[in-house]
């Protein structure tokens, strides 16, 4: 009986490592792809033909003669970053103030806020796309690169507030009533008490936030209008013509990936030796 | 903190008018003849409900439900043992596992789909390098593998958050009482991850649902799916008359969906801790 058992419970163990093991393949084989193509001696890439970093080197250093392809590559991937950076900063302002103030009140009202809060969250992108584009021309806004980042912001605000929340739960409501009653006003209180409490929850939702950013494609195209390109715009359009794509694109892939591996490293171990200190 | 109360009115008037008055406008649409771009006197009529009688259309929408169904049956039934195998390693590998089953989606969504493009193609890279052919672009097959490929993590993420904090004095209570793993699993893990379970499968469907530019890829345009014909009523005949208002009638009924998943989602998570 145990025997049996021991042996049940090995064959479930091994089973569930296979089926693991199965899925993480699947999904990194258009990353090794990606990859691949990123260091194919090849223009149109389709083809193995040889290993070669000159793709990388043409994305970042050349400058003298640059294709009018790059150019506005590399326009897309300015405009991707700067939308990027601005949405988290104001996304992550916006979502820390919001969170706080969700959590302040009581239970009902909160629960009532936190499903709004997940509706963007929940409606697939191209719902929340048609929504937005709908209202921008409502309020007869301009699509472009200002819709854009108002759309950013508002699809990524959502993520600050689910990942500050958790944060402030933990945090005792005593020692803000405390920095009240030693004198601290209402606004330093938040400043020296509770934010230096959820800073976690908030670089976590900015990072979140930021990623998603860059990442985005159907919301941006939907709320873009004509005139604003980023990368995700800029691919889909030369997409229907696939031979045309030139393998910086996935160079470019390849550093944001490693970038943002760098960023949650750095952050991680700056964690760990905070806690190894304190 | 009662004071700090007020720091969630803005959000409140934000969330109006960016959820609530899209939404509004959106069921005006569907159900009158009001243009959009030239917004004045309207009637309410349902003439725009006919393209539901249009073949092409009644097919995406089969198709989509239907890849969508069975996408999130096969992301389930893989999800839920890989998230289960997860939560029973050591705590530095578990980390290491998710943080790389995040690392794919770090990748734009387009350029994986150029990557799943190649695989699926003949003579690619990707045969070069691995000598293997799977020539299916342009069939369904492709554009299910396609989608399992997209949204798989996004089952497996709120399962294994539900695992993970699952108490595990529960499942020691069960074992001392006599219960034998299968049926601890089916009557004390399973039902208390259900939470996880409902947003997995939430999380899976609606996006592979409404998604336009995989089936364009994958499936050569020969595949239609709704999210493209969605994209097609709003933009690439954006201007054309009552265009709008059909795609806003089609953008109501996925909506409905969504509302569904929502209430369902609020029953079993209130504050929304599995969705992230």
């Amino acid at each position: 009986m145990m025997v049996q058992n021991q042996i049940k419970s090995r064959v479930r163990k091994t089973s569930g490592l296979l089926i693991t093991i199965l899925t993480f393949l699947f999904l990194y084989l258009p990353i090794i792809i990606i990859f691949l193509i990123s260091v194919n001696n090849s223009t149109r890439g389709y083809r193995w033909e040889g290993f070669t970093l000159k793709w990388y080197q043409d994305l970042l250093f050349n400058v003298t003669n640059p294709s009018s392809d790059l150019r506005i590559f590399r326009e897309a991937i300015g405009n991707t970053i700067w939308v990027a950076l601005r949405s988290t900063f104001f996304a992550t302002l916006l979502g820390t103030i919001f969170a706080i103030g969700i959590h302040a009140l009581d239970k009902k009202k909160r629960v009532k806020m936190m499903v709004l809060n997940n509706i963007p969250v929940v409606n697939p992108d191209i719902v929340t796309g048609i929504s937005l584009m709908v209202v921008f021309s409502l309020l007869s806004f301009q699509l472009g690169e200002s819709t854009v980042l108002l759309a950013h912001i508002f699809f990524s605000i959502p993520y600050v507030v689910l990942s500050i929340i958790p944060k402030l739960k933990r945090l005792d409501p005593n020692m803000y009533e405390a920095a009240l009653d030693l004198g601290c006003s209402r606004l330093s209180a938040v400043w020296r008490v509770i934010l230096p409490n959820i800073s976690t929850g908030i670089i976590g939702g900015a990072l979140i936030a930021f990623t998603m950013s860059i990442d985005d494609f159907v919301i941006s195209y939907f709320t873009s209008g004509i005139d604003f390109e980023n990368v995700s715009i800029w691919l889909y359009t030369k997409m229907k013509n696939p031979q045309n794509l030139n393998p910086t694109l996935y160079a470019y892939n390849v550093l944001i990936i490693l970038i943002t591996i760098g960023v949650i490293l750095y952050i991680n171990l700056k964690k760990d030796r905070k806690e190894k200190i304190s | 903190m009662r004071r700090l109360r007020p720091y969630s009115i803005p959000y409140f008037i934000w969330m109006a008018i960016f959820v609530l008055v899209p939404t509004i406008l959106l069921l005006f649409l569907a159900f009158s003849d009001l243009n959009l771009y030239r917004l004045s006197a309207f009637e309410f009529r349902f003439s725009n409900f006919t393209i539901f009688s249009e073949p092409f259309i009644q097919r995406a929408l089969f198709n989509s439900f239907f890849y969508a169904l069975i996408v999130t049956l096969i992301s389930f039934l893989v999800g839920y043992p890989v998230a289960f195998y997860i939560t029973t390693l050591q705590e530095k590998k578990k980390k290491f596992l998710i943080a790389l089953l995040i690392l794919p989606l770090w990748t734009n969504m387009l350029v994986r789909l150029t990557a799943w493009e190649r695989i699926f193609s003949a003579n690619s890279i990707f045969s070069d390098v691995f000598g293997l052919q799977i020539p299916i672009l342009g069939t369904e097959l492709a554009v299910v593998i396609g989608l399992l490929a997209m949204y798989l993590p996004f089952m497996i993420f709120p399962i294994f958050s539900v695992l993970d904090k699952l108490d595990t004095k529960l499942i020691e209570a069960s074992k001392d009482l006599g219960a034998s793993d299968t049926q601890t699993f089916l009557r004390v893990i399973f039902p208390l991850s259900l939470g996880g379970v409902v947003s997995g499968f939430i999380m899976t469907f609606l996006p592979s649902l409404t998604t336009f530019a995989l089936p364009e890829v994958l499936g050569w345009r020969k595949v239609p799916m709704i999210g493209m014909e969605i994209q097609k009523k709003f933009i690439l005949e954006g201007l054309q008359p009552f265009s709008i208002n059909q795609g806003a009638l089609i953008s109501i009924l996925i909506m409905l969906f969504s509302i569904a998943s929502f209430v369902l989602i609020t029953k079993v998570d209130k504050e929304g801790e599995t969705l992230i």
